[in-house]
């Protein structure tokens, strides 16, 4: 038999291929072995503006053109490199200063090698894509060069030798070669350096044997200008490895147990994986929600957080028995326990200071005390963190962490406190303290070392003086990662040509005519809040002959100017919604189109998407269609001029009788989404006043709704829900819906207990009917307020409403619980949310109005855009209230501190919190806040009530109403400013 | 995990190194086991294919027997000769060791679409009632599996001296953004690996000889129309490649056989032997 075997020798294309073999590991934890061929060629250009050889040889697509050239052909120098130099950084540079590179002052012309960004992406994906990121904008000049692809560059590995090992060779060799190659082909005189960034010692003493040019990013750093700034922004590398010697004895925290035993260990059962969540008013209680049990499982004390941080997914492991515990029932704010922490002297203090142990005291003697009716609660212990989900924080710098003697440009340590309380302080390395105290800063956590009590971190950039407009509307949409710099010019190059002056094409001969309906003699009107801009719908109602009603909602036609896939159709689905402030307005879309183009103004004709149903007197739907139309609304009411319209009887003519049938029909509408079991929630809604000139808050009033309100609102509902059945019917595994989960009855259990013992009521949460009635019945006739209460309460105990691909879910979990809706949908918003503009999509291509775009049909992409725009939805809602409390906290700032009612709604052993409703805010008032000084107090869990005796005598029980004095309040020491509230009386 | 196929625009390279319009390397034998009538061995990248050809045997398509093919020109009438192709995927083929079931409708369709390719190829109805069994056996896969089976045995037939009117070679055309990604400016690939083949849309491509007329058109994925003609023109174009190719092993074996004196002397060839 002829022999299979080929020599190398023989092959001419030998020395060309390479093959890369690795080792992998599945999700089921099957060890794979892949083997990839690799082609090694020598046409992968340096892409130097200099070079004179390599664009001869440079890729062409298949369309016949060329790529551009990225490095400049007179890149900056610095004072170690006078004729210029391009950078080459390893992995480490990248995943450690990913901000740094990101600077506009500096990092340009930086060359990204192949085998850098495959580390980086392995290590962390979001930097990678931001990496990305910079390869593409045009005026970084990041260059990617395919080192493991040319021939030149091709590092083998060596027998013996470890991965890292490998890669830092290829990156030696990568800067070698380039250095070599723009010396012999460069057409100037001067050959700019390649300079190597490095932060491994070992990588920068061998780079420099070879005679490279090599520095550590602090070196390098120190060579610009304006050096000083960006140095802080480098993580401490060098610190971290004096700790690292330390003996294994002095470790605060317990070791994070490998990843694989922590993967067999979910697999069995006997550890569990979730996302960590920090207690809102307790710094040192966590809790987690494990797929294996019922309720979330508590994780208390340092120790057993053992360096998670909220949101991370972590894995636990549960406690024995002895340790369960209750949750605790004491306020503990880590401020003012940590308040005198040195942030230089780490290495002297144990894990729990001498406060927190004494908290922790007070806490067993008060179990021990109890009877032990209330069976304590299972706990758990953090062994590990499966995937960390640092963002960057927002915060200022304590001052009491500064040493007064700090002076000139001595490195310093500081505590930095995040705005969001359930984050840790992070120490802070700077050099700039003096011109950063009293500014809200950006920064980002580097680590979390075994032995250092708090995160280390590094500064980002200085958003500005703290407390004002500019700098705190800034932080807070940082803090909920809105996306709020203009739009590109690639997004604004989507829109149309016309501008403003774009107007609906006169001759229905148009292609923008084609299958559009002429409803432009229709009387309709849009019903909006003052002062809206941007208006998504209108409507109309008119008698037919059958003495039926024709009702039209009539939608914005935003799809129509936004295409699929292009620059802003991507651009918004990354935003995903408005973002609503209280002074300001981030839009998902360009103004041009929000504000004029799509919105349905009156007097002028405007491209819809029409629902038109018709509708018995009665409220019942006897048919529905949906079209795309061309209107022309009459009239833009806001919610009190269409009420005044329909109130005043002198007004006959037919666009009021169609507002008055309209409000007609929404009554009977909403009865019957009563009957079904809709809720009707509550939270608490203020609007702020502002001054009109200098837009200074002056006044908070809370929200009036009218009939007018829930008008619009009914009609809303009643078209997404048609439109949900319509694109579900036409595509049942990819339409976009929305749902509504029923809540599990556990969350019920304490508002449930509470109303039973404090108000003899009985929550029934069987379905949402049973709560929608037993909410009904919660009336304290001598405080019509509790009802509200009530519900916002048990508006807490809900689950969130989210988007969904109707492909992912079983039929009968697509119920929104709320609603009391089989199905639903968001249609009716598409200026201002993704989800409509992609249902608006979907219902054009189920009535045949255009083809079908593969985006809408891609359930891995609707998959994908479902999660952002459920995550950009909740961050919106949480900026829009952060928005809100800090102009309450400035209109309080000015005036004298005010008596208010309020509302006790949850108790600690050691404080309450209240509810103010008319500024919509709650406080925490702590014992020590009483009387001076504290009294003594005993708790009574069981009934939910707080007595004090001693200095001062009060009674304080759950739901009581309670008068507290409101007043804005700065902490001196921690430079915090907070709504503050005195109890008056209870 | 190296980049994936998302990294093409970067710097318009390819997962493994490669342009949009190159091959793998593709390395052929024929005749390489003796005993049968005819046998090819083919690589194309990591993909690995052998082929036996017995045959042409007396004795039509069996009635109601266990046919492992298609039929082909069998199936259309009787007295042509039957193509029958069994192919069998090694366990240690692919990264994960997989036990094929014995009806696996993938292999059936592979088996199917090669013998229905052959057949239009074949002079068939110089051998009535007969059978020509082509056994083909997939060593290792990494992408473009049809393509590399339908050349080896291409190269076996010849081997085994069966009359046909031109070469079938095959080829793997793709583009380089996901279906989803809808991108206009994509570009067309030739020749794609498992990990193409895995992420973006592709279809399988064989050409009869020097001509643009197509044997074979195999697509599985989801594709825009409009990315269509590009990506089969690449694949055209690649399919003439590879006919050089098998055309270059042929002819050097050839050679070879001449000056080994395997053929009687005298015999005529029509072939310059330099």
């Amino acid at each position: 038999m002829a022999s299979l075997k080929r020599t190398a020798g023989a092959d001419p294309f030998a020395q060309n291929i390479s093959s890369k073999v690795y080792v992998r590991s599945t999700k089921s934890g099957k060890v794979q072995k892949i083997v990839r061929e690799v082609y090694l060629r020598q046409d992968i250009p340096c892409s130097s503006n200099l070079c004179q050889a390599c664009l001869k040889s440079a890729p062409r697509n298949a369309a016949g053109e060329l790529t551009p050239f990225v490095l400049s052909d007179k890149p900056a120098g610095t004072k170690t490199f006078p004729q210029g130099h391009y950078l080459v950084p390893d992995t480490n540079a990248f995943l450690t200063a990913m901000d740094l590179f990101e600077q506009s002052s500096a990092f340009y012309d930086v060359v990204v090698l192949q085998i850098v960004l495959e580390e980086v992406r392995n290590r962390s994906l979001p930097l990678y894509n931001r990496l990305v990121g910079l390869t593409k904008s045009e005026d970084k000049r990041f260059y990617v060069f395919f080192n493991e692809f040319r021939l030149e560059t091709y590092v083998p590995r060596e027998e013996g030798e470890t991965v890292n090992d490998r890669n830092d060779r290829a990156v030696r060799k990568a800067v070698k070669w380039y250095g070599e190659h723009l010396a012999k082909t460069s057409r100037a005189k001067t050959v700019p350096a390649v300079v190597m960034l490095s932060n491994d010692k070992d990588n920068l003493r061998k780079a420099k044997t070879e005679g490279l040019n090599a520095c550590s990013l602090a070196e390098y750093v120190g060579q610009l200008k304006d050096g000083d700034k960006l140095l802080d922004m480098i993580p401490d590398a060098q610190d971290r490895d004096v700790t690292r010697d330390r003996k294994p004895g002095e470790h605060l925290y317990p070791e994070y147990q490998s990843l694989s035993k922590m993967m067999t260990g979910v697999k069995a059962g006997v550890l569990h994986q979730g996302i960590f969540n920090v207690s809102p008013y307790n710094y040192l209680e966590g809790s987690i929600r494990v797929p294996a049990f019922p309720k979330a499982l508590l994780i208390l004390g340092r120790e057993n957080i053992n360096r998670a941080i909220d949101g991370d997914v972590v894995v636990v492991e549960v406690l024995p028995k002895d340790h369960w515990k209750e949750p605790s029932s004491k306020v503990i704010e880590e401020d003012t326990i940590t308040k005198n922490e040195n942030p230089d002297t780490e290495d002297a203090g144990d894990l729990v200071s001498e406060k927190e142990r004494k908290a922790l005291q007070e806490e067993v003697r008060r179990t021990q005390n109890k009877a032990s009716e209330t069976l304590p609660q299972p706990t758990a212990r953090v062994i590990g963190v499966i995937k960390r989900n640092w963002r960057q924080y927002v915060g200022h710098i304590d001052q009491s962490s500064v040493s007064s003697a700090s002076q000139g440009r001595k490195q310093d340590t500081v505590f930095l406190i995040p705005m969001d309380k359930k984050i840790p302080k992070i120490r802070l390395r700077t050099r700039q303290v003096a011109e950063l105290l009293g500014k809200r800063l950006l920064v980002a956590i580097d680590a979390w070392d075994r032995d250092s009590r708090h995160p280390v971190g590094h500064l980002v950039r200085s958003l500005g003086e703290l407390e004002t407009k500019a700098a705190e509307t800034e932080a807070l949409l940082l803090e909920w990662d809105v996306q709020y710099r203009p739009f590109p010019k690639t997004v604004l190059d989507c829109l149309p040509k016309e501008g403003h002056d774009w107007k609906v094409p006169a001759s229905t001969e148009d292609p923008g005519w084609t299958d559009r309906e002429d409803l432009r003699g229709l009387l309709i009107c849009s019903i909006d809040p003052i002062g809206c801009q941007d208006i998504d719908d209108a409507l109309h109602a008119r008698p037919l002959p059958n003495g039926n009603f024709e009702v039209g909602v009539h939608i914005a036609d935003v799809s129509h100017f936004v295409k699929p896939n292009n620059a802003m159709d991507n651009e918004a689905s990354i935003r995903g919604t408005t973002v609503y402030l209280v002074d300001k307005r981030i839009d998902m879309l360009p103004m041009l189109l929000g504000t004029d183009l799509c919105s349905l103004k009156p007097y002028v004709e405007r491209y819809a998407f029409s629902v038109i149903w018709e509708m018995s007197p009665s409220g019942d739907i006897v048919s529905s269609r949906f079209t795309k139309s061309v209107i022309k609304s009459r009239e833009a009411f806001s919610y009190e001029e269409a009420q005044l319209r329909i109130d005043d009887v002198s007004q006959q003519d037919d666009l009021t009788q169609g507002i008055r049938t309209l409000l007609a029909l929404s009554k009977k509408l909403r009865q019957k989404r009563m009957d079904a079991g809709a809720l009707s929630l509550s939270s608490p809604e203020v609007k702020i006043q502002m001054e009109s000139e200098t837009s200074d808050p002056i006044d908070v009033k809370t929200k009036q709704l009218l009939d007018t309100n829930s008008l619009v609102e009914e009609f809303m509902l009643l078209a997404n829900i048609s439109v949900a059945g319509r694109i579900y019917q036409a595509f049942p595994q990819t339409a976009i819906l929305r749902r509504h989960a029923a809540p599990p009855k556990t969350n019920f259990e304490e508002l449930a207990n509470q109303l039973k013992t404090k108000r003899n009521f009985d929550l029934n949460v069987e379905s949402s009917r049973a709560l929608a009635d037993s909410l009904d019945a919660c009336v304290d006739p001598k405080e019509p307020f509790f009802n509200t209460l009530v519900r916002i309460m048990a508006t807490r105990c809900m689950m969130s409403a989210e988007y969904f691909c109707s492909g992912t879910q079983a039929e009968p979990e697509f119920r929104h619980y709320g609603l009391a809706s089989e199905i639903y949908t968001h249609f009716t918003s598409p200026i201002r949310r993704y989800a409509d503009l992609v249902a608006h999509r979907q219902l054009a291509a189920a009535i045949g109005y255009e083809a079908v775009d593969p985006s809408v049909r891609s359930r891995g992409r609707l998959e994908a855009v479902c999660k952002n725009i459920n995550v950009r939805h909740r961050n919106a809602q949480m900026a829009g209230r952060a928005s809100i409390a800090y102009y309450v906290g400035q209109a309080l700032r000015d005036r004298p501190a005010a008596e208010e009612d309020a509302f006790v709604i949850k108790i600690f052993s050691n404080g309450f919190v209240v509810l103010v409703p008319r500024f919509g805010i709650e406080g925490l008032i702590r014992l020590r806040d009483l009387a001076e000084p504290e009294p003594a107090a005993e708790f009574d869990a069981e009934n939910y009530v707080l007595s004090t005796s001693g200095s001062r005598t009060e009674r304080v029980e759950l739901f009581q109403k309670v008068v507290v004095k409101v007043s804005d309040q700065k902490d001196e020491i921690t430079g915090k400013r907070g709504v503050k509230m005195e109890l008056v009386r209870a | 995990m190296p980049l994936d196929t998302s990294a093409y625009s970067l710097a318009l390279l390819r997962v493994d190194g490669r342009r949009w319009n190159e091959l793998r390397r593709l390395h052929a034998q024929i005749r390489t086991q003796a005993a049968a009538d005819g046998s090819s061995y083919l690589e194309m990248g990591h993909t690995k294919v052998m082929c036996v050809v017995t045959g042409p045997n007396e004795g039509g398509p069996k009635r109601g027997g266990a046919t492992t093919g298609g039929g082909g020109g069998g199936a259309r009438e009787s007295r042509d000769a039957e193509v029958a192709v069994s192919v069998v995927v090694a366990g240690f083929s692919s990264v994960d060791r997989k036990r094929s079931g014995r009806n696996d409708k993938r292999i059936l369709e592979l088996q199917s679409t090669i013998s229905s390719a052959l057949a239009a190829s074949l002079h068939t109805h110089l051998f009535p009632h007969s059978t020509i069994t082509i056994s083909l056996h997939v060593l290792s896969q990494d992408g473009s599996l049809l393509a590399a089976l339908i050349n080896a045995a291409t190269l076996a037939c010849i081997d085994a001296g069966i009359p046909m009117t031109d070469y079938i070679a095959a080829c793997t055309a793709g583009s380089t953004s996901t279906y989803a990604a809808n991108d206009e400016s994509a570009d067309p690939l030739l020749d794609l690996n498992h990990q193409e083949e895995q992420e973006l849309p592709s279809l399988t491509v064989a050409t009869l000889g020097d001509s643009d007329r197509i044997a074979v058109l195999v697509c599985e994925s989801r594709v825009q129309i409009s990315r269509l003609e590009g990506m089969l023109a690449v694949g055209v174009d690649g399919c003439k490649q590879v006919r050089e190719i098998l055309d270059k092993v042929v002819r050097e074996r050839g050679k070879r056989m001449i000056i080994e004196g395997a053929l009687e002397k005298g015999t005529r060839v029509g072939m310059d032997l330099d």
